[in-house]
């Protein structure tokens, strides 16, 4: 080969290995990129009067007065539906039976389409869940539904090579010549009147409970459940973490018991998560029998048994960081190895730990599969301090989960699982970043 | 018996550095003691592992008491809730397989060559911004990964399924096909003495293969975008987000393997003339090649350990694909299982349905051991390698 | 170039006992000093099978200042870390002989090292403050011996820093960190924070060496200050400078001790062909 192409491929080698990084970052804001800005949208986003009203009555939170003009004027825009509908009823008594059994599937689809909107019709008797008692909250939402409610969806199955393609009809020609066709302009035309959107920046949603399992309300059970979890499983594997490390650096002499310890070490770092789950089931929960079942105690077991070997690992890096010539100093003043280590090795090292234990309570706080046995539960009010022994907790990182591929009405509470994948990644993210920022700073002050 | 001075007298005896017997005695206890302790807490994990071997062991048994072996390995029929049950295995140990290998052939290559660029590439001022990108890719929880995966990425694998394929194999694939053409017609070409003849044989060759390259680009990308994608949650997206999962493990420890050759074996290739990728390629990777092993058995481990992900976005589906290699259909897999099925069967504990699942604990925990094993001895025989002893 | 077996034949078994004292006119004797402070009885140090200080036959002497000085690898910080048992540290290290200390084993089946090392104080070769504030740096010692008092630390923190002539310096940022201090200062700062803890013996395991010519001056002027209160040992690569701040000067050459004379006489007329070589700069 020739020099020229040589170069070439030196030259092709080094752009994989840009690509591979290039891709790497990228991946990295294709993912956060939607999570956090249709995260971001959970909290701050046009919300209806209808989430004013059920801020109102589920939270006793807004101004009364205004809320009530606010009702006052948005009635008055949506009579004229309700007139409509109950005109056409009316027209409806006085057609022949085909006709009648003809519009009266089709207008039970209009109904339904105009409660989800605009939540029960005047007149009826209270729903007995929380999520039919009013209509769209969120404007995005509401115009979905306009858009369901002004057209019928509909399948294509034309070509038998294919999927089914959907395609929308307009509902106001099912009603050609009644008196009903009037009523799909006017809702399209009148819909900000009837639900009078305006920005609102919702900081309940980290704060409140949530209503009919994460329909309306927010998130805060999870969010207080995942710090119980995680700093409960610092607890516990922190001391016994870095005691460890001291183990290991200080006193371990090379031999068989310690190469033993080290490859323990490994292997539990190794241990695929869910295995933990079984384990913290098994053990902790079916023969220790911590608790009756789930607890927050018996999950943040099972977590710490899985951070403990990187708050080994990091302790112990941080502890071999430590110059030689700070233990050789207070040696020679006569100090004792144990006096050595708590009163000069521990604090220089400190930075180090700390790194290593922020990254592992960060990683506490994610980890899903090893609290699925142990501690999570998919709905539920946030706990006490004094339940943690007993009780089992609502997570981040569970209802995340839970919301997305189990819960009844998935669809409908992205915007839930988005501000719920948004905070759990800002929690982990930001015990990072504070560990990162930690140890520059602290690294910077040993320099002097 | 020297005695004179302030400070001497004031010490009182000058040997006061000697203890009595008695003393000494008790410290060497206490230091006994101490150190005791001490080993007592560090020997803790070591009890730990041996707790999750033995209690995962001991709820497993029962289910091959009961069932007996034959059956979980080899019979692909799951059916835990069904009278009379199946409980066969196979295919969820083969879609376990399946993403794993999926996850490595997109990690493996992507993560090796970050690591080289990232320790023999790029300047230590732009790799400062790179590490933290590779932290926070391995920060983020699986569960995010897992709603990424189900939420965003199946829609559009779902609905513009062929068109990401083709651009996938576009992009991929072109620029290796350009290279490859570079060198085939200078090859082809460098046997041609007279000068003159051989440029125009260079340029003849270049444009036929130029144009068979484009062929094959266009026909193989035509066939991919024909492609339809019946489910997004299968067995590719899944391994795309796991070899994302996996990267970070791979590329820290490789990078770790590749900085440990040292610089004096960079130096004395670089001296011999040889290109950055000829040093790299022939002198660095050998060097470091047990450590990479390492790695990627490492970073195998973390797809293959994963939960969430597989779960959320697989399918769940617990069959073989037809065939068997086929990427874009839905799979099930041990830790999807032992994490979807706990809750129905919590409540028979006794039952095989709830041991079966232990089982599958014991084959995860006893592959990881094994790959932990190994990937350890290898990196403790590396290291004895390149200290020279 | 070597040793010859008459030379070691003389370190090892006649022994190279320094009794006289030999001063030149500008250097003051020391009443009360000149007692053998230490002393070292066919003294080795091994580490493994290796041996690194061979037999050496030394007294060194109280009160006054002793150079060690030697070709690198020759063991003389080896021989000073073995006087407080710093070498412990390092693992498969042993010794054979006797090292006595005011007339007691320091290697003895009774010896607590930790009381040894408040004895023996240490400076080492690179200047290591802990990343602590220069007050509790000081304070260190004296707390970990059992001081709590606040006015008494004090007390300490300051005349140490006034012996170390570091006081006038620093006396207005007791409190900030110690790192923040020149390699210079650092230094002496080390120097105190030993003195804090009232040591009998001060080594110095190469002080100099990680610091300009201004800063070294600056802690050789140290040494002439506290030469009379401590008996003083420094190894140092620097031949002027063992001439300029010791009275006695030992010189080693692969483990073994050629020669232990007053400084002013080694340093004119040495007895030991090798001695004169090295002095000379024939080899270093």
């Amino acid at each position: 080969m020739n020099l020229g192409t040589r170069k070439l491929f030196d030259r092709a080698f080094t752009a994989l290995g840009f690509g591979s990084i290039a891709i790497m970052g990228m991946m990295l804001i294709i993912v956060l990129a939607p999570i956090v800005s249709k995260g971001v949208s959970a909290i701050v986003f046009r919300s209806t009067v209808e989430h004013r009203k059920m801020l109102y009555s589920e939270f006793h939170r807004g101004n009364r007065v205004s809320l009530e003009k606010e009702i006052a004027a948005s009635d008055a825009a949506r009579r004229p539906v309700y007139e409509m509908l109950s005109e056409f009823e009316a027209e409806l008594g006085l057609m022949d039976e085909d006709k009648q059994q003809e519009y009266k599937a089709k207008l039970d689809q209009v109904r339904t389409a105009i409660k989800a909107l605009l939540g029960p019709l005047p007149g009826e008797s209270e729903p007995a869940l929380t999520r039919f008692k009013y209509g769209q909250n969120r404007w995005e939402k509401a115009e979905e539904k306009l858009k369901e409610l002004v057209y019928e969806k509909q399948w294509d199955y034309s070509n038998p090579d294919i999927a089914a393609k959907e395609y929308f009809v307009s509902r106001a020609t099912a009603f050609e010549g009644t008196s009903l066709v009037r009523l799909f302009p006017y809702v399209e035309k009148n819909i900000d009147k009837m639900l009078l959107p305006e920005w609102t920046f919702y900081w309940g949603f980290i704060t409140d409970s949530s209503v009919d399992s994460h329909i309306f309300g927010g998130i805060w059970p999870e969010i207080q459940g995942t710090f119980f979890l995680a700093l409960g499983a610092m607890l516990f594997a922190f001391p016994l973490g870095v005691i460890a490390a001291i183990y290991f650096t200080e006193y371990a002499r090379e031999g068989f018991i310690t190469s033993l310890l080290r490859s323990a070490n490994s292997t539990l770092a190794g241990v695929p998560s869910i295995v933990f789950g079984l384990f913290g089931l098994a053990f902790f929960i079916n023969t220790l029998k911590v608790s009756e079942s789930k607890s927050v105690l018996a999950g943040s077991l099972t977590l710490a048994i899985m951070i403990l070997p990187t708050i080994i690992r990091a302790a112990e890096e941080a502890i071999l960081s430590v110059p030689k010539t700070y233990r050789e100093a207070s040696l020679g003043l006569g100090s004792t190895k144990w006096n050595t280590i708590v009163t000069v090795i521990l604090p220089a090292a400190l930075p180090g730990i700390l790194t290593g234990g922020v990254i592992s309570l960060g990683r506490a706080a994610g980890e899903t599969a090893p609290i699925i046995f142990t501690a999570a539960v998919s709905v539920g009010s946030a706990i006490g301090l004094a339940d943690v022994f007993s009780s089992p907790t609502p997570a981040l990182s569970w209802n995340i989960y839970n919301l997305a591929s189990e819960h009844e009405a998935a669809a409908e509470i992205r915007h839930v699982q988005y501000g719920m994948v948004f905070a759990l990644i800002s929690i982990v993210l930001m015990l990072n970043l504070s560990a990162i920022v930690l140890r520059a700073r602290i690294s910077k002050k040993l320099k002097g | 018996m020297i005695m004179s001075g302030e400070e001497l007298s004031s010490q009182g005896r000058s040997s006061a550095f000697v203890v009595s017997a008695r003393q000494r005695k008790w410290q060497k206890i206490s230091k006994t003691a101490g150190e005791s302790t001490l080993l007592l807490i560090a020997s803790f994990v070591a009890i730990i592992v041996f707790f999750i071997f033995f209690f995962v062991t001991r709820d497993a048994v029962p289910y091959f008491q009961i069932r007996g072996f034959k059956e979980f390995f080899t019979s692909t029929n799951w059916y835990p809730a069904d009278d009379p049950p199946g409980f066969g295995a196979l295919a969820i140990i083969y879609g376990s397989l399946m993403v794993t290998v999926g996850s490595a052939l997109i990690a493996i290559p992507m993560g090796i060559t970050a690591a080289i660029c990232l320790s023999d590439v790029i300047p230590f001022s732009v790799r400062q911004y790179v590490k933290p990108v590779i932290e926070m890719l391995a920060a983020i929880p699986s569960v995010a990964f897992g709603f990424f995966a189900l939420v965003i990425l199946a829609p559009l694998l779902q609905n513009f399924g062929g068109t990401i394929l083709m651009w996938t194999w576009w992009v991929i694939v072109s620029p290796f096909l350009l290279l490859a053409i570079i060198v085939a017609s200078e090859l082809l070409s460098a046997k041609v003495s007279d000068e003159k003849k051989r440029k125009r044989l260079h340029t003849f060759l270049s444009v036929v293969l130029g144009i068979i390259a484009l062929g094959l680009l266009f026909f193989v990308g035509n066939k991919l975008q024909r492609i339809e994608i019946l489910t997004g949650t299968n067995a590719l997206n899944v391994s795309i987000i796991l070899s994302f999962m996996a990267l970070p493990t791979i590329v820290s420890v490789s990078e770790d393997a590749l900085q440990a050759v040292g610089r004096d074996l960079r130096e004395g290739s670089y001296a011999l003339g040889a290109t950055r990728a000829e040093t790299i390629v022939k002198t660095i990777l050998p060097a470091a090649s047990s450590g990479i092993l390492a790695a990627v058995i490492l970073g195998i481990m973390r797809a293959l350990g994963e939960t969430m992900v597989v779960w959320m976005a697989s399918g769940n589906s617990s069959h073989i694909p037809s065939p068997w290699f086929n990427y874009l259909e839905s799979v099930r897999t041990l830790t999807a299982t032992i994490a979807g099925d706990m809750g129905e069967a919590d409540q028979v504990t006794g039952s095989a349905r709830f041991h079966v699942l232990f089982a599958m604990g014991l084959l995860l925990l006893v592959i990881s051991f094994i790959c932990n094993f190994i990937s350890e001895r290898i990196i403790v025989r590396q290291r004895k390698v390149l200290s020279g002893q | 170039m070597g040793l010859t077996a008459e030379t070691i034949e003389r370190s090892q078994n006649a022994g190279t006992a320094v009794r006289d004292i030999y001063l030149p006119p500008e250097r003051k004797k020391i009443s009360g000093g000149g007692v053998p402070h230490v002393s070292a009885k066919k003294f080795s140090i091994y580490y493994g099978e290796f041996e690194a200080v061979k037999k050496v036959n030394a007294d060194i002497l109280s009160k006054y200042v002793t150079a060690i000085i030697g070709p690198s690898g020759c063991g003389k910080s080896t021989f000073l870390r073995a006087i407080n048992r710093m070498n412990d540290l390092i693992p498969n290290s042993h010794t054979t002989g006797a090292l006595l200390f005011d007339g007691e084993d320091v290697y003895g089946k009774f010896t607590d090292e930790v009381l040894l090392r408040k004895k023996i104080g240490m400076v080492f070769q690179k200047p290591n403050p802990f990343p602590k504030s220069i007050f509790d740096n000081i304070a260190y010692g004296p707390r970990l011996h059992g001081i709590k008092d606040k006015k008494t630390l004090e007390g300490i923190v300051e005349k140490s820093l006034r012996k170390a002539a570091l006081w006038d310096e620093v006396c207005d940022r007791l409190d900030k960190n110690a790192l923040s201090l020149s390699g210079g200062q650092q230094q002496r700062l080390c120097v105190a924070r030993t003195l804090a803890v009232e040591p009998e013996i001060l080594l110095l395991d190469e002080p100099t060496s990680a610091l300009d010519p201004k800063a070294t001056a600056k802690i050789e002027d140290l040494i002439q200050e506290l030469r009379g209160s401590y008996t003083i040992m420094i190894v140092t690569h620097n031949m002027q400078q063992a001439s300029r701040v010791s009275d006695y000067t030992m010189f080693f050459y692969e483990g073994v001790l050629v020669e232990h004379a007053p400084t002013a006489q080694l340093f004119t007329n040495p007895k030991d062909s090798m001695t004169e070589d090295y002095i000379t700069g024939r080899f270093s």
